[in-house]
């Protein structure tokens, strides 16, 4: 077994937290039951490590078979990479008959044929996800199994997601490949991004709990009603401002939780409005301005504001319209109407 | 007797003694003047106290009463609306009967399969899918109708072909891109649904997993059916040509494993059909395709 073959498995192992290792290697598959039985998962890592690559090198294991540990540890913990969204365009009406192992030849000829150094690595899941690894080389030099590209793709949707890897340069022919090999025919990237995976699914899917106005009552409507103070001195104030802050935050925000965003970024390009006397800027040029909102769960956060009494209920809607523009990056410019204000760029 | 007291006395001191006397006399009077004015303002105080409390003790009255006319009133009125007619009483209980009825009708027409809401900016039309007697999803469509009509939010997901059914229908016939909609949204549901209960029931059978797509309208997967000790292992690949349709338009089933037939190994013939029979169960093989696809049609003979 060739020594970067080796290093490699070693260092993935290494990655994986000790108490999932002994899970992972019977996901991988590689090695028997009997074989795994072998490896004390109490000592050390490093230790552990070392097993596993022993035990590899006594069947030989390729480079490929290496990286299929990588994808498993990726899919467990995808939440370690920051993922985008591009969205794919077809013109033709035609029903897709999506051919898992047409799809597969295809895109594994398009890399190929511009690049030989590459490492591609294919796994379906049960929720028809197609997860892809790519290991990049160069035309000189072998591909660098550190540094791959992560791309999901569900068939029969327009939607991939891709944790590009530091090299930037190979992403057109990512993404030309998988134009070709899906049969639709443009791709652009969408202003959404993300570490949750599975948040950046339910945006563009859907799968998010929106508010729809209906006549019969859903069956999830029961909320917790907090229960009402036993002492009947404590009297609430502002018992209906309260009750129209938390109707109007429901119907902006739905039932259900949100998905997890962890930042909002708004380029301002508007026109700095101020006192006509006071005429700071000599030009009239766009005063560029960067808003950045970060938070662990910031669409959780947005959520919480007007309750917790720290905005306007309803929020403004540049903050609200995140999962249904299905964006988090936002470049506001000037409106051109009568009256003055600013407009969300398409 | 101011004569026995006469008592001589000079001219001139005469004189003053009279106008002190006088002067006595005044201010005697003027005593007598001020008591007779305090005697009265007394008098006049006395009074106006009298009178004050009077008119406090008739003010008490007078709320008294008031508060006896209202509740008197009150009392009345309560009769009379009690005593009220019963025609317009049972108008009222009617009326209010029938809009429980329109609003528990609305409330169950999500059964129908689609309904819609008016909403502030336009419609929202709830689609539920069924399949047979079971009901599944429900999907929403919020219509916008000014300046043009156009979808404003919706949780279609996003492999049912929604553009394109909205291209061709949303702006002529809301109607029709409500049918069409729904068309698709029940197909997906039904082969959604078919595909599950088939996992669910079948599990014994299946081996390994069911594989799909997300439209469900490709299924592939291995099953084994036995008959004596026998297994026979096979591969089924159903294609779902309609979206609009529940069920597959092309079905193919192979099996390419060898066969044992009355204890010796059988092996395909090449390019012909083969028939066979064993323990009641009468097979054919086709081999078709360029490559070399095989078939296996089982027949049972239920009267063995």
């Amino acid at each position: 077994m060739d020594e970067t073959v080796a290093e490699y498995i070693r260092r993935t192992v290494l990655k994986i937290p000790r108490d999932e290792i002994k899970t992972m290697l019977q996901k991988w598959g590689l090695l028997s039951e009997t074989q795994l039985q072998t490896i004390n998962f109490r000592q050390i890592k490093e230790n552990i490590s070392q097993d596993v690559v022993q035990l590899c090198e006594e069947i030989s294991a390729d480079i490929k078979q290496a990286a299929v540990l990588d994808i498993i540890y990726n899919h467990v913990y995808p939440n370690k990479r920051v993922w985008s969204v591009y969205q794919m365009k077809k013109t033709g009406e035609e029903t897709e008959f999506f051919d898992l192992t047409d799809f597969k030849k295809k895109f594994k000829r398009r890399l190929r044929s511009a690049l030989k150094n590459v490492t591609i690595n294919f796994r379906e899941y049960e929720d028809n996800a197609i997860w892809i690894r790519i290991a990049w080389g160069t035309p000189y030099t072998k591909p660098n199994q550190y540094k791959p590209s992560y791309v999901v793709y569900h068939s029969q949707t327009p939607y991939v997601f891709i944790s590009a890897s530091v090299l930037k340069s190979n992403l057109p022919l990512l993404c030309q490949a998988l134009v070709l090999a899906s049969n639709y025919h443009d791709i652009r990237e969408m202003e959404l991004r993300s570490h949750s995976l599975n948040s950046l699914k339910d945006i563009v899917f859907k799968r998010y709990s929106q508010n729809f106005q209906t006549h019969y009552p859903r069956p999830l409507q029961e909320r917790n009603v907090a229960p009402e103070s036993a002492d009947l001195r404590i009297i609430e104030e502002n018992k209906n401002e309260k009750e129209r802050i938390e109707r109007v935050n429901r119907e902006v925000f739905g039932d259900g939780p949100q998905p997890k965003l962890e930042f909002a970024q708004y380029k301002l390009e508007t026109m700095f409005k101020s006192d006509p006397q006071m005429d700071v800027l000599d030009k009239k040029e766009p005063f560029r301005c960067l808003v950045k909102f970060s938070s662990p769960h910031l669409l959780e956060s947005l959520k919480s504001l007007a309750p917790a009494g720290m905005a306007d209920a309803p929020i403004s809607p540049l903050l609200t319209c995140i999962p249904q523009k299905a964006r988090n990056y936002f470049k506001i410019r000037e409106r051109k109407h009568f009256f003055p204000g600013s407009f969300v760029s398409p | 007797g101011a004569s026995a007291s006469l008592l001589c006395f000079p001219g001139p001191v005469m004189l003053f003694l009279a106008g002190v006397f006088a002067h006595l006399e005044r201010l005697e009077a003027e005593a007598r003047e001020i008591a007779v004015k305090q005697e009265k303002m007394k008098q006049e105080e006395e009074k106006r106290a009298r009178l004050k409390a009077k008119v406090r003790e008739l003010k008490l009255q007078r709320d008294k009463l008031l508060a006896k006319l209202r509740l008197q009133k009150k009392v009345k009125l309560r009769e009379k609306r009690a005593m009220s007619d019963p025609a317009k009483s049972g108008a009222r209980a009617v009326l209010e009967w029938k809009i429980k009825n329109v609003k528990a009708t609305l409330q169950v027409s999500y059964l129908t399969g689609i309904n819609g809401k008016r909403t502030k900016q336009g419609v929202c039309f709830c689609i539920t899918t069924a399949y047979e007697s079971t009901y599944l999803d429900s999907y929403y469509v919020h219509l916008l109708v000014k300046p043009e009509v156009q979808i404003h939010q919706h949780s279609v997901p996003t492999f049912i072909p929604l553009e394109q059914i909205a291209k061709k229908y949303l702006q002529t016939d809301i109607g029709r891109f409500l049918s069409v909609l729904s068309d698709h949204l029940n197909a997906y549901a039904g082969r959604k649904y078919q595909a599950d209960q088939l996992e669910e029931h079948f599990s014994d059978q299946i081996e390994g997993t069911l594989q799909r797509n997300s439209l469900c309208n490709l299924l592939v997967f291995n099953y084994k059916l036995s008959s004596k000790s026998k297994t026979f292992p096979f591969k089924a690949r159903l294609l779902y040509g309609d979206l609009c349709c529940s069920l597959p338009t092309e079905v193919n089933v192979s099996c390419t494993c060898k066969w044992m037939v009355w204890g010796s190994v059988w092996e395909s013939g090449v390019g012909r059909p083969y028939c066979g029979s064993a323990d009641g169960w009468g097979f054919f093989l086709v081999e078709f395709g360029d490559k070399r696809e095989q078939a296996a049609i089982l027949l049972r003979d239920k009267r063995l």
